[in-house]
């Protein structure tokens, strides 16, 4: 405890911006952004600690926005089934619909193990845009990049899934076609 | 039961808290509404400040600019409009023909006591009343040259606290909310950023309101070439921040101008009239498209606002309790819109 307390008062702010940036530098929505647009970045970033156990957001409250894993592990899971959806570790995001959109958050989301959050929040994202509107648009293009490409794979996803059901489908008809004669 | 309890128990200590922190506020008066009127010179500068922050400046270099920009201006109006100021202000202090005000005020006794005569009124002694206010005025003056230096501070002190203000409020705001447990933080965090919208739309319509109505009334008494015009336009801008109050002591300082000045009663409705119309214009044209909608204050809160104000505050209070109360409204409405959105157990 007395350790970690030292620990944390010797590590300084700048040793703190330095493992924010190479956190920041890993994100695909950050990415080709300068030095200086960067820092930009991480003036407008909340950094939260959780114990392991604790809630980050629970499903159905409002989005305020997405958070990036500076480091430990979090679980994403669906309230009323308690299905986990997903683990995510140091380097991951989530929530970042929350940074586009006014609808409730679609899980919940706990810490597994201590961890370190860099929050990335909409109100201060819609600040960004007013007085720094070139970076605003660069991050915001960014962001679309990624959901599109999520997207994407949702759609393959979805299409191949249709193609199985068909064939399925087509093969259940062939059965049931074929016993139809037998009986006859 | 235990649970309803503790309830109980936290809302009378928020409550004592609240109390506590209005009377601390109540004994460092004179520093709240020097922070008030900053915080509200900094919510009129703000989008100014954003806009030249768009154009590639930091934070601080903005800030520095417009307020370079701002004392130019300010710097330029005021060699222009000194020397007819100062003469209007002038005419004011020494041009307050006596003898003429004495007479007027016989006429409005004598109608008075004609129109009162059932209430057994046979004299009111107004004349009288107003010599001796004269006296007190001339022993006020003293008094007045000490308030001057406070004065001065504070026109130092006002501009510099909303340079910090506009400067360090982001960096001021991130780090309050640094201080919230990780439960309630998405929620304040979304509280803050309402509330900071709301009531600087808010302030900036009362303002931009305000300084509409004053360059309409002064131009309506321009017109009707009312004597000390600008000083009357602008304190009708400056009177309408207070709601059924302002609008007509703006009116009855016109008319009464007018009727001591030139004694004719028809140019008084005229005035009066003048004064309907640019209030007319302000409710259909202007506040709708001026004012935040969302705040509208019932009539009763707003006397009861008003009186608080004075009562604490004096004059100020009077003109910055219903501002303060619409910014407190609009965020007690969000907190309760977004707290429901929230689980808090």
């Amino acid at each position: 405890m007395i350790d970690s307390f030292w620990g944390n008062i010797f590590r300084g702010p700048d040793k703190e911006k330095e493992n924010i940036r190479k956190t920041l530098k890993k994100i695909p929505i950050f990415e080709g952004l300068t030095k200086k647009e960067l820092a930009a970045v991480e003036r407008i970033l909340h950094r939260r600690e959780y114990k392991s156990g604790e809630i980050i957001f629970y499903q159905g409250e409002p989005a305020a926005g997405m958070y990036i894993i500076e480091q430990g592990k979090v679980k994403v899971y669906l309230e009323a089934t308690q299905q986990v959806l997903v683990e995510l570790h140091d380097g991951d995001f989530f929530g970042e619909l929350g940074l586009l959109d006014d609808s409730p958050r679609s899980a919940t989301v706990i810490a597994t193990m201590d961890s370190t959050m860099l929050g990335l929040f909409k109100t201060d994202l819609l600040e960004l845009i007013s007085h720094s509107p070139r970076l605003g648009v660069k991050i915001i293009l960014q962001l679309s990049t990624v959901l599109g490409r999520r997207l994407r794979k949702s759609n393959d996803q979805v299409q191949a899934l249709q193609v199985k059901l068909h064939t399925l489908t087509q093969k259940r008809k062939a059965n049931a076609g074929k016993t139809d004669a037998k009986e006859q | 039961m235990r649970k309803s309890n503790n309830r109980w128990k936290k809302i009378a200590l928020g409550g004592a808290i609240g109390l506590a922190v209005l009377g601390f506020l109540v004994l460092i008066g004179d520093l709240v509404k020097l922070f008030i009127i900053s915080a509200i010179l900094a919510y009129l500068l703000d989008p100014l400040v954003t806009s030249l922050e768009g154009r590639g400046l930091n934070r601080l270099q903005a800030t520095a600019t417009l307020y370079i920009l701002l004392s130019m201006v300010l710097g330029g109006l005021l060699f222009l409009l000194m020397p007819a100021l100062a003469s209007e202000f002038q005419a004011l202090q020494t041009g307050l023909d006596i003898e003429k005000t004495m007479t007027f005020l016989d006429k409005v006794e004598k109608l008075i006591v004609s129109w009162l005569k059932f209430l057994g009124i046979r004299n009111l002694n107004l004349s009288q009343k107003f010599g001796q206010a004269m006296v007190d005025y001339g022993n006020q003056v003293f008094s007045n040259l000490l308030s001057v230096v406070t004065l001065i501070t504070n026109l130092v002190l006002i501009p510099l606290m909303a340079f910090f203000l506009l400067k360090d409020w982001r960096a001021i705001k991130k780090r309050l909310i640094s201080l919230v447990p990780n439960r309630y933080f998405e929620f304040v965090l979304i509280l803050i950023y309402k509330i900071d919208q709301q009531t600087g739309r808010y302030i900036r319509g009362q303002v931009l309101d305000a300084i509409i109505i004053g360059i309409l009334a002064t131009f309506a008494l321009w017109l009707l070439e009312v004597r000390y015009f600008v000083v009357i336009g602008a304190f009708t801008g400056v009177a309408n921040l207070i709601p059924y109050v302002g609008p007509i002591s703006g009116a009855i300082l016109a008319i009464s101008v007018t009727l001591i000045e030139t004694g004719d009663f028809i140019h008084a409705v005229y005035v009066a009239i003048a004064f309907s119309i640019v209030e007319l214009a302000d409710k259909a044209l202007v506040q709708p498209n001026v004012v935040a909608k969302a705040v509208n204050l019932p009539p009763l809160l707003i006397i009861v606002v008003i009186i608080i104000g004075g009562k604490f505050f004096g004059v100020l209070g009077m003109l910055l309790s219903v501002p303060v109360t619409g910014a407190l409204k609009v965020s007690l409405q969000e907190g309760y819109k977004i707290f429901r959105q929230y689980r808090f157990s």
